[in-house]
């Protein structure tokens, strides 16, 4: 068996289908304004309409048009949205598919680093079962909300921006970018839990996040020996964690911002080892970005340009 | 106030205790008898060949995970992984107390050559469509060729001297049964048609015959149990 896998690599079941990451990228790098976010994302809608068929997102796409996962994805959870469901559904879709690249991320550090230290060896082990539990308790909340595996596409977008060939980045970015992601999610979707009184998920969820916490703390601990001695390949490593956290940023969407969907979990990073300058650095980071109302606004005029095509195209 | 219970004998007659040599460890006697068959320094090389087997089938599970299909042999491989660094940990713990230095913790071994190529060869499956090829070369014959191997060593080994070896072996095999069994059951649903039956043959009797080929874990084929399956 090699080491180093590309994200192309993972192996799926065919319930699965697969998403280009290419719009998580785009939302990384664009400024707020309508007609870049327009231009670059038109050049991907016949990617988007491929990658949906088949799925539950193909009505989303015909609704909303090709930038659906702007204005449903990128939303918060509010109880009396009537899309409420669709969105929900998507979100633990997405956590589940992300918790899975996270079981493959930790085990994949095992075999890619076979002469790490054994306490390195040990914590990768843990976090593999931790998430494995994970995967699993997702995939019965997605059930919960009246979802299933593979309704929506997968983007391995975690796992293809996260595991690098380092080990201290690999760390730096599964353990601190992708799994202080989960901390804001999961406090998130905690917050909604306690709104609509849904225990079983709430206890479901502070469960997953506990471990979490657990893991970032791995990272932190590992960043720091990987790098001990080494200014220059710390700084390198903190580069590679700050470009993921832009990426997992969503363009905003994970954010201090008011607009933002998914807030900052500012205490829970807190106990899991941020500094407060990391964690400045992050609502810094994760700050740029088109806001909602530019998303919205993209998402409208795109939705035109694609019921325009159509029409086109029948006539 | 009456005189106070000397809780110790001393040596004159007159101050042996009045207690009567019984306790509830003589109950029912220890038929436990003194001297196994390893010394120390051959069980802290056991020790050594086994955490080498259990550390590595813990690297090769978590490489997997990312390269199987179905969704519950990756979770199930998961757990799997956790267990066996607990079983390589508990057997590295087990080594300072062995003679074999604060360091030797950390430290794995191969019995020989041959043994460190058959868990390469057991790792090398690699493409999406050879879950029946990575699952029979570790579960169907590395696993139970370990079982095996400890249950004899549990019963064989000094059984008070070497009694902490065989706490952690306890232990292993309880997991390890575990294992050998989801094992079963994977193939047991993978292998539907007489086709992908005989590939898990196929698969089994190679490894078999490499790990007889090798001696085994401990590399000394003569006396170790094949554990066939």
């Amino acid at each position: 068996m090699k080491r180093f896998i590309n994200h192309e690599e993972l192996a799926r079941d065919s319930r699965f289908v697969r998403q280009d990451s290419a719009m998580v990228t785009i939302l990384a790098q664009v400024p707020d304004d309508v007609d870049t976010l327009v231009e670059l994302l038109d050049k991907l809608t016949p990617m988007i309409e491929k990658s949906v068929q088949g799925t539950e997102a193909a009505p989303l796409f015909e609704a909303y048009g090709p930038a659906f996962m702007l204005v449903t994805l990128n939303e918060p959870l509010n109880p009396d949205d009537p899309a409420l469901d669709s969105r929900l559904r998507q979100r633990f879709h997405g956590i589940f598919a992300g918790e899975l690249q996270a079981l493959e991320g930790a085990g994949r550090s095992l075999w890619d680093f076979p002469d790490a230290p054994w306490e390195f060896k040990m914590n990768m082990a843990r976090q593999c079962w931790d998430e494995t539990r994970h995967v699993q308790i997702f995939e019965k909340l997605l059930d919960h909300v009246g979802g299933w595996v593979g309704m929506y596409p997968e983007s391995s977008f975690l796992f293809e921006c996260a595991c690098s060939d380092d080990p201290a980045m690999r760390v730096a970015g599964v353990n601190r970018g992708l799994e202080g992601l989960a901390c804001d999610v999961f406090r998130d979707m905690i917050r909604y839990a306690e709104k609509v009184g849904d225990e079983k998920m709430r206890q479901a969820i502070d469960y997953v996040l506990a471990d979490e916490l657990t893991h970032v703390r791995f990272g932190s601990d590992w960043v720091r020996e990987f790098t001990k001695d080494d200014p220059e390949y710390l700084e390198r490593t903190q580069e590679f964690r700050r470009s993921v956290d832009k990426q997992f940023s969503l363009g905003g969407a994970r954010s201090n911002r008011e607009d933002a969907a998914i807030p900052i979990a500012w205490e829970d990073r807190k106990d899991a080892g941020f500094t407060e300058e990391e964690l400045q650095e992050l609502v810094e980071l994760s700050g740029g970005g088109p806001s909602r109302e530019t998303m919205r606004e993209a998402a409208r005029i795109l939705l035109e340009r694609h019921r325009a095509r159509s029409q086109e195209a029948g006539a | 106030m009456s005189e106070a219970i000397r809780m110790y004998p001393g040596a004159g007659p007159d101050e042996r205790t009045t207690f009567d040599a019984y306790s509830a460890f003589d109950v029912p006697a220890d038929l436990r008898e003194l001297h196994g068959r390893y010394d120390v320094e051959t069980t802290a090389r056991r020790v050594r060949n086994f955490r080498y087997a259990h550390e590595w089938m813990m690297m090769i599970g978590g490489g997997w995970v990312a390269t199987i299909p179905e969704l519950p042999v990756k979770t199930g491989l998961g757990k799997i992984v956790w267990d066996d660094a607990q079983s390589a940990d508990q057997l590295g713990r087990r080594l300072p107390e062995l003679r074999c230095g604060k360091r030797s913790v950390t430290t794995s071994e191969a019995a020989n050559e041959g043994f460190a190529a058959l868990v390469q060869e057991v790792a090398e499956p690699e493409s999406p469509d050879l879950t029946i090829e990575k699952i029979t070369g570790m579960f169907d014959v590395l696993k139970p060729h370990l079982l095996a191997v400890y249950d004899r060593m549990g019963r064989e080994t000094d059984q008070i001297s070497d009694a902490p070896t065989i706490e952690i072996l306890d232990d292993v095999v309880r997991r390890t049964r575990k294992h050998i069994a989801w094992g079963d059951e994977v193939l047991g649903r993978l292998c539907d048609t007489e086709a992908r039956r005989e590939r898990r043959g196929k698969r089994a009797q190679e490894m078999r015959t490499k790990l007889e080929a090798c001696g085994g874990v401990t590399g000394t084929i003569t006396d170790e149990s094949f554990g066939a399956h």
